[in-house]
């Protein structure tokens, strides 16, 4: 609770995460002295009994007039650094990419493609899709939508990109976390926005060549049968 | 004084209802204002406890999916557009000729003007409840290409856009109005440095709306377009763009922020030099402070877009960043005003701390998502609703209680009941606190904003029937102020012209004062005439 953010579950998350840490202790910091000169001015210079002349009727002190306009300003110019240095960690999109994954958001649910394993997953609001990566491998994201605003949230990954008709978005995901994690539409889209989920499960690299075989078997059944 | 003859102005009628519908005395425009602003503040009230009653636990069903959006969507207009932003143009419209010493702004008509019109769009846009979809229900965004949709989005949608549009542009008058009073009437000896800081914020302010509002009425417009007259402003399929919206949108809705909050900046100021017993501290600095926030607020709408993909983030963080330097300006003038001065707690001073206090939270939590890299996790969350609330609700929203508490007997000529405002105090800020503390930790876990209804996860429902509890608690403190009223207005405990021992020329005339507002002006030698009236030994260049 004491700093309430998890690590995240990707490589990428990592950087975003220690950006929360810094921001979050900074804030802490500035919060205390603040708070404290404030608890100290209504303790110390409360009206007592007696108080009739007026106090020093002092209007300015250029001294700290000037020193709480600067020491501020570093601090801004600090945590500006840190988050650009973060920012471009972050955006940075890898040369090469071991799987992508074309993201279609729409009312109200997902469509994952994978567009070099010809599989396509799509859900609905009574059945959420489920993305599956690798672990350890790099994925390109390619994220749009075909009506409304959506955004692509995965809390776990601590990271979200909105979905927006006419624009298409890129980032990469690297995970580093087995597991099953969820997955939520992050800007309002009407009707069920509530319940545009989606779950991402990561597996290791060679269940998820099973995973690869299995599902092209069922998209070939599907074809077959209609 | 003596010999001058109360002052005279040309309304026909002066008693009754009439006199009220048809006045053009600013200060009647003014209680007009705040009272229909509390009343959509009551309206709102309901609407967030009907929100929290659906989201008290996991899977509940009290209310359906798009009544929610409903609900949620007034709310957060009615909070906006009709409760915070309008409360500080009624306050201003009351205090500002009676700061600078003027007997009425300088458009009374078209003063009148800006009320009605805002009163008939804020009703125009709580009309859509009555339409066959319902009320609007693209919240208070209403980001196209959602909002030009015409299924679910019916006549409601479009009530909505003209009733805003219209409160818009009855801000964009009343500002005008602001200006030209400020510029023009200030009484002999009122030079602008010597305007009181309530009055230098309303300056600001107003500069902001002229710069800002006429987008709104733009954007409203071109949306109206793409639902009726067949317009593609925002569909990308016929070369229209979506995010162009959103740009639009917070060109005007990022200044708005700030002009919830100036007018507030000025009410704490007035409120902490007066219960310090000190002239404010560092009056010009907070005078260029306010134009340093009010300028870089025009650069730095899109720090509400960063996870779009769309915008040069970097510039964008780093100018939304630098607001905090201001503002933090703003905290070290009023800790210097309370320095070695001599402190009571009466409710407008309490008001006033739980102010600091509220909003201290929400500006730190401001600059954490005006960091690219935070905001890709925490935006649209209700780490973000938990934001917006404590720079809103937990910092304008006591702001106005304590102008309340503060003015209140000015304008009606008896106190309010301090032990009961304490009670309201107290439990509106234990309330409030509740309420939006624990919605910082929903966001962080993952939970969106905007949902009607969220899956049974691990402490989900825990902290969000703690919110729910703490709304139950504000709603009590809100009765306890009508109850404040009600009592005291029964009571009636004569205020005089001065009960605080005020700075500024609103407390130099009777309670309230009198049509045309001034009998005579105390000489304006500093920025607190009225203080160097009553204390000519500590007048400022008297000689000690």
């Amino acid at each position: 609770m004491l700093a309430p953010l998890p690590l995240g579950a990707t490589v990428q998350s990592a950087s975003l995460h220690d950006t929360w840490i810094v921001f979050f202790w900074v804030g802490i910091g500035v919060a205390a002295v603040v708070y404290g000169l404030i608890v100290w001015c209504v303790f110390r210079y409360r009206k007592r009994r007696g108080d009739e002349a007026f106090p020093e009727q002092f209007r300015q002190n250029t001294g700290m007039e000037i020193a709480y306009t600067v020491i501020p300003l570093l601090i801004v110019i600090g945590l500006f650094a840190i988050t650009y240095r973060a920012e471009r960690y972050v955006e940075t999109i890898a040369q090469t990419q071991d799987v992508v994954v074309n993201v279609t958001g729409f009312r109200w649910s997902w469509r994952f493609e994978y567009p070099r394993l010809g599989i396509s997953v799509i859900g609905s609001p009574k059945a959420p899709p489920e993305l599956v990566l690798p672990l350890g491998e790099t994925t390109r994201f390619n994220v749009h939508s075909v009506d409304v605003d959506h955004a692509f949230w995965v809390p776990d990954f601590l990271f979200k990109r909105d979905a927006i008709p006419g624009l298409e978005n890129v980032f990469d995901w690297t995970p580093n976390k087995l597991g099953t994690f969820r997955g939520e539409c992050g800007e309002f889209c009407g009707l069920d926005h509530a319940v545009m989920a989606f779950t991402v499960r990561v597996v290791a690299p060679n269940d998820f060549e099973r995973w690869i075989a299995t599902h092209r078997r069922v998209s070939f059944a599907r074809k077959a049968t209609n | 004084m003596s010999a001058v003859a109360a002052p005279r102005a040309e309304s026909l009628v002066r008693n009754g209802v009439l006199s009220w519908l048809a006045t053009t005395d600013h200060k009647r425009i003014g209680i007009l204002y705040m009272g229909s602003t509390f009343s959509f503040f009551l309206l709102a009230g309901v609407l967030a406890l009907a929100m929290r009653t659906q989201l008290a636990q996991a899977n509940l069903h009290v209310i359906g999916a798009h009544a929610y959006n409903a609900v949620f969507t007034l709310h957060g207009t009615a909070m906006i557009f009709l409760v915070v932003a309008p409360f500080g143009f009624g306050l201003a419209n009351y205090l500002i000729p009676l700061q600078i010493g003027a007997p009425d702004m300088a458009f009374p008509r078209l003063n009148a003007y800006s009320f009605w019109l805002f009163l008939f769009g804020g009703i125009v846009v709580f009309a859509g409840a009555g339409t066959v979809d319902g009320a609007a229900a693209s919240g208070w965004t209403a980001y196209a290409p959602l909002s030009v949709l015409k299924i679910g989005f019916g006549a409601g949608q479009d009530l909505w856009i003209i009733g805003v549009m219209l409160v818009g542009i009855s801000s964009i008058l009343t500002s005008v109005n602001f200006l030209t009073t400020v510029f023009i009437y200030r009484a002999p000896g009122m030079t602008m440095w010597r305007i009181p800081i309530f009055t230098w914020e309303m300056v600001a302010t107003s500069l902001l709306i002229l710069m800002a509002f006429p987008m709104l009425t733009a954007v409203l417009m071109m949306l109206l377009v793409d639902r009726h007259l067949g317009g593609h402003f925002f569909d990308p399929s016929l070369g229209g763009s979506a995010i162009l919206y959103q740009h639009l949108f917070w060109f005007f809705g990022h200044p708005e922020v700030y002009v919830m909050i100036l007018p507030y900046f000025g009410v704490v100021t007035e409120i902490i030099a007066v219960f310090s017993r000190k002239p404010v501290f560092g009056y010009t600095g907070l005078v260029l402070s306010t134009f340093a926030i009010a300028g870089l607020s025009m650069g730095v709408w899109a720090h509400h877009m960063f996870t779009t993909g769309a915008v040069v983030d970097p510039f964008f963080a780093a100018l939304s960043f630098l607001i905090a330097v201001p503002t933090g300006v703003k905290f070290f003038n009023w800790i210097g005003t309370m320095w070695k001065g001599q402190l009571t707690f009466p409710a407008p001073m309490l008001f006033t701390l739980g102010f600091l206090i509220n909003f201290l939270i929400g500006g730190v939590t401001g600059v954490m998502l005006g960091s690219p890299p935070i905001d890709f996790q925490a935006r649209d969350s209700y780490f973000l609703v938990a934001h917006f609330h404590y720079v809103l609700g937990g910092g304008s929203l006591f702001a106005i209680f304590a102008a309340i508490y503060f003015w209140f007997p000015k304008m009606f000529g008896f106190m309010l009941n301090d032990r009961l405002g304490k009670w309201n105090f107290w439990l509106l800020f234990a309330g409030f606190n509740v309420t939006f503390f624990p919605m910082h930790f929903l966001g962080v876990m993952g939970m969106v904003r905007r949902i009607y209804t969220y899956p049974d996860l691990p402490g989900w429902s825990t902290l969000n029937s703690i919110a729910t509890a703490g709304a139950a608690l504000q709603a009590v403190a809100v009765i306890v102020f009508i109850a404040n009223v009600y009592v005291s207005s029964w009571k009636r405990i004569p205020a005089g012209d001065n009960p605080w021992d005020g700075n500024t020329l609103e407390w130099a005339t009777t309670s309230p004062p009198p049509e045309l507002n001034f009998y005579a002006l105390p000489p304006i030698r500093s920025e607190r005439p009225t203080f160097d009236r009553n204390h000519p030994e500590l007048a400022a260049g008297s000689a000690s």
